[in-house]
């Protein structure tokens, strides 16, 4: 990704460090910018509008698959693409096995009268257009099938009108609705997110199901059957939507639309890849190969011409994160990223680098075949890792705990969170008191999504908000290269935390070459 | 931004849902609907999807209002002033034409209908109505059933909606704000003495308000009444007679002399002509009172710019003798008064012309709903303003934060992709919003400016730092 010079950086031309000032003449903090990203940069605002399903006669066309597979290997027969018919994927066949089933309506009074179901901080219902319940984060879908089919009622009646429901708000809870196709989203929350910020959510959680199914399947299932229950085909992945609804409230990354790197010296990771690099650069058609650990990004290297959506990448962690059965062998499994392409799957082998290194490694590939010579230059590339030492270096990475913002000589400040956009990366410190806590770090995080919503405002982004309360003064700053976040004391005055903006920002310049991926790989 | 249809106002209707219970006899529930050609049948369904969806929220909250409804192409808010009692106000969303890849597609513009702002119109259309009319349901408590409440509601909102205008709705709305005009201590004395000498001339007036212009000088009103009050003075009442003083904009005023045009002091609300035997017709307000409403007559007087409003209990029957006598207390009184406010006005409008910067504001206290504001180039709410409207918006967002996380302090600073810092300071109960455009400025300087700027205008007034 190239920089496009803008007027801003005219701005940037300030010499004097001292007394240059956000958004004032600027020295040059922008970070250094690789030619390509391995990462799409993004504002994660790409996915707000409901999208229709796509007409299946074009599935084929314009394929991120397909392109992949055709670049290589043309010996492969197309129809491998084709999910329904690819050995790994779930069988449409199952479809015709599905009856009606009759539902039991007496408990739903219990749940809807409980307390504690109607105090969640945040519901999350899944149906299908045919008001069919697909998944309730609290409480049983069978036991809630009244309430689905009242959502339904909502959502088909403004329909009907070819008005499209999105909000509702009451004084202390907001409900979205966001509609894909044959399937309807929604969210009942207290947590003063904002519309725009639970529309995100809600397609990360429909990501998460065209990642297990397919968009082309999806599509297909309810071409063929309005009635259909999904929840045959989505048997073992409420597990992962829950996962992914615990991330999406818990880290900074999803907020953000970016990833941490687990920090290394840069001569480390490179010596990483390259062993990655030699032991697959003769294996086609693999697409993909990433290793992570402790949820942040060792390395990641790409097929040529081809990138990873940060979204994606959050799918691939959140799988990584919510099967536990991955320690214990290597899998070979079936997975759809939405956006390099929603039509069809690739197939991931999973597996830990060794009992005494907790590294996953994914390799991707779009060839169902490919299993064994996959384990095979795993098998090297372990092998090769611990002879370099690597393992240890990794090791001794994912046991740091973590840099507290007291060792980086900026006192002002209490935490950040820092983005660098052409490359969909961020850092930030270790929470240190007050938010340390779980409670603490919730409310931090509360104060950076305020923050990014009113920055990232899809009609109205703005370049600088500072916002001062009674429990902490937060900066936001977004300028063409980079987003900073910043965290305060409530009463610091606005010269020390420009002071300690600039140190941060310092700071990171200083240290961008281990902090962050700056360069690409691929095979 | 040029729209290729602005928002405007779609619905506007009222309802309660405990009349037509039974099937077929929805339209009951119905006591006001405007479209009035609406067909029945819509009404009915709307109406039904109000309900549906307040009733659906209260699956997951007790007791929580619910307040608007967001769909792509309208917005709808929802307000209960009374139990039982539901005002909706259906705004459509403006739409723009955006090329999209070479192919032009409509866009709905939804992020510019603030719910705050809209919210508060519905509000205040609740209060005009009750100052005027008393609760809903007061009216429906004499005769059990709500033909009468239709037919009043009926006759109120025909007018009221007319000059709604949402279009041009923003964070003045939300405030309903009170100009007062600041006077020196004699001037201010000689109002005070006024009113007084009235009062106690005339024991049958329970409280006088008076202004100058289009500002408050004196209000025995409880803030609340004199807020309404003040808002139908100054929109319905008032701008017939103001109209020529009011060309000039708010800060720079016409002259005495130009006044003089209205030379000569009459009753606005009260007989046109003194020798006759018509009273004219005198309006009733509904004053809010802890036992109730206290109904007044409401007999306004004016003289050379200067109104005086006056609240007389409802008992009281107003005759021919009554006018007289007040026209001879107040007539020379209020002449002699009004010019020497418009001395002092004119001076100090010339001196707040030379200290104006580029800076626009806007200022708010809700203690006494004092509020004061330059961003306006006319008091006529046609949408002249003097910064932009995107910017505009920004203040209603950062009164909306405020609202929604209610600290007693708290200040935002924001800069815009087009270079305009918005400030907003909230400090106990009363707010300030400055918008400054500036390219090169950084934080610390806008801050001096802000400084720099409530030395000038609010000389007395403590903001957090």
């Amino acid at each position: 990704m190239a920089t496009t010079k803008t007027d801003e950086d005219v701005d940037f031309k300030g010499e004097n460090d001292e007394g240059k000032h956000p958004e004032g003449n600027l020295l040059n903090f922008e970070p250094e910018v690789p030619v390509e990203s391995m990462l799409v940069p993004t504002d994660n605002f790409d996915s707000f509008e409901q999208e229709a399903p796509p007409d299946p006669s074009n599935l084929k066309v314009d394929s991120n698959l397909a392109e992949c597979q055709n670049n290589d290997n043309n010996t492969v027969d197309d129809d491998k693409l084709d999910p329904d018919t690819s050995g790994a994927s779930r069988s449409i066949s199952e479809l015709s096995l599905a009856s009606e089933e009759s539902t039991d309506h007496h408990g739903e009074e219990e749940v809807t009268n409980n307390e504690e179901w109607r105090s969640q901080e945040k519901h999350v219902f899944i149906l299908s257009s045919a008001g069919k319940p697909i998944y309730s984060r609290h409480g049983s879908e069978d036991k809630l099938v009244t309430l689905f089919g009242v959502m339904q009622a909502l959502v088909s009646f403004i329909g009907d009108d070819g008005d499209v429901i999105r909000s509702i708000h009451t004084q202390g809870t907001l409900f979205v609705f966001l509609i894909k196709g044959p399937i309807m989203l929604a969210c009942v929350c207290k947590t003063r997110e904002s519309v725009a910020q639970i529309t995100v959510q809600l397609n990360y959680v429909y990501s998460q199901i065209v990642s297990v199914l397919t968009l082309q399947q999806l599509t297909r299932i309810y071409e063929q059957r309005r009635n259909y229950d999904l929840r045959r085909l989505l048997a073992g992945a409420e597990r992962l939507i829950d996962h992914m609804l615990i991330a999406l409230e818990t880290q900074p990354a999803l907020l953000l639309g970016a990833v941490q790197c687990l920090p290394l010296v840069p001569t480390t990771r490179d010596a990483i890849t390259n062993i990655i690099v030699s032991s697959c650069n003769k294996i086609k058609n693999l697409v993909f190969a990433i290793l992570v650990g402790g949820n942040q990004l060792v390395t990641l290297i790409r097929m040529k011409k081809f990138f990873l959506h940060p979204a994606d990448l959050h799918l691939i962690l959140n799988l990584v994160n919510s099967s536990e059965s991955f320690k214990a062998a290597e899998s070979w499994t079936p997975i759809c990223l939405p956006k390099f392409d929603p039509k069809g799957f690739l197939h991931a082998h999973v597996s830990y680098l060794a009992e005494d290194c907790e590294a996953c490694l994914l390799l991707l590939t779009v060839d169902a075949d490919l299993f064994f010579p996959l384990s095979e230059a795993k098998q090297k590339i372990v092998e090769k890792l611990r002879r370099a030492s690597l393992l240890q270096s990794i090791n001794s990475a994912l046991a740091h705990p973590g840099t507290p913002v007291s060792q980086l000589g900026v006192p002002e400040a209490r935490h950040f969170l820092y983005k660098c956009k052409a490359t969909a990366q961020f850092w930030g410190p270790v929470p240190a008191p007050p938010y340390q806590t779980a409670e603490g770090a919730k409310r931090l995080l509360d104060q950076y999504r305020i923050l990014h919503h009113r920055l990232h405002a899809p009609m109205q982004p703005l370049k600088l908000l500072y916002l001062q309360d009674h429990a902490e003064t937060m900066l936001g700053w977004v300028t063409t290269g980079f987003e900073l976040y910043v965290a305060f004391e409530p009463l610091v005055t606005k010269t020390n935390a420009i002071n300690a903006v600039n140190k941060i920002l310092r700071w990171i310049k200083k240290d961008e070459n281990g902090l962050f991926i700056t360069n690409a790989p691929t095979f | 931004m040029a729209h290729d249809s602005p928002l405007s106002l779609k619905y506007f209707y009222i309802y309660n849902s405990s009349y037509g219970q039974k099937e077929g006899e929805e339209a009951q529930k119905i006591l006001y609907y405007y479209p009035t050609k609406t067909d029945l049948d819509s009404q009915i369904k709307n109406v039904g999807l109000t309900e549906a969806i307040i009733k659906f929220t209260e699956t997951f909250n007790c007791n929580q209002q619910c307040e608007s409804l967001h769909t792509q192409k309208t917005r709808q808010l929802y307000y209960q002033p009374e139990d039982g009692f539901w005002m909706v106000l259906v705004l459509t969303v403006p739409t723009a034409t955006k090329t999209k890849e070479g192919i032009d597609h409509l866009e709905y513009q939804s992020d510019e209908v603030q719910d705050n702002i809209y919210w508060a119109v519905l509000k205040q259309a609740y209060r005009s109505f009750q100052l005027f009319n008393g609760s809903f349901s007061n009216i429906l408590d004499s005769e059990k059933d709500p033909t009468k409440l239709r037919y009043k509601l009926d006759h109120f909102f025909a007018k009221y909606l007319i000059k709604l205008k949402p279009q041009h709705a923003d964070i003045l709305d939300v405030f309903h704000g009170i100009q007062f005009l600041p006077l020196d201590k004699k001037t201010f004395l000689h109002v005070q003495t006024l009113v007084n000498l009235l009062e106690c001339s005339f024991p049958k007036v329970r409280h006088t308000a008076f202004l100058y212009n289009d500002q408050l000088v004196w209000s025995g009103l409880e803030p609340d009444d004199m807020q309404a009050m003040y808002r139908y003075l100054i929109t319905s009442l008032l701008p017939a007679q103001m109209e020529t003083e009011l060309q000039g904009g708010p800060m720079p005023r016409q002259s005495a002399a130009f006044s003089a045009l209205h030379f000569g002091s009459r009753f606005v609300s009260g007989p046109s002509n003194l020798q006759g035997d018509d009273v004219g017709k005198i309006p009733k307000v509904y004053l809010k009172n802890d036992d109730g409403p206290v109904i007044c007559h409401l007999v306004i007087y004016r003289a050379l710019n200067a109104t005086v409003c006056l609240f007389i209990d409802e008992a009281v029957s107003l005759e021919m003798d009554f006018f007289q006598r007040l026209d001879i207390f107040l007539g020379h009184r209020l002449t002699s008064l009004g010019s020497e406010i418009a001395e002092q006005f004119n001076h100090s409008v010339a001196s707040a012309a030379s200290a104006e910067s580029g800076a626009k504001f806007v200022y708010f206290n809700q203690l006494n709903r004092a509020q004061k504001s330059t961003i306006h180039l006319d008091n006529r709410k046609s949408g002249n303003i003097s910064v932009p409207v995107d910017v505009l918006r920004i203040l209603a967002d950062v009164n909306a934060d405020f609202m929604e996380r209610k600290p007693t302090t708290g200040e935002t600073i924001v800069k815009t992709m087009n270079d305009f810092w918005v400030v907003g300071k909230l400090s106990n109960l009363r707010e300030f919003y400055v918008v400054i455009h500036h390219k090169n400025a950084n934080l610390i300087e806008i801050n001096e400016e802000v400084k720099k700027l409530c030395d000038s205008q609010f000389k007395s007034i403590f903001f957090n730092e």
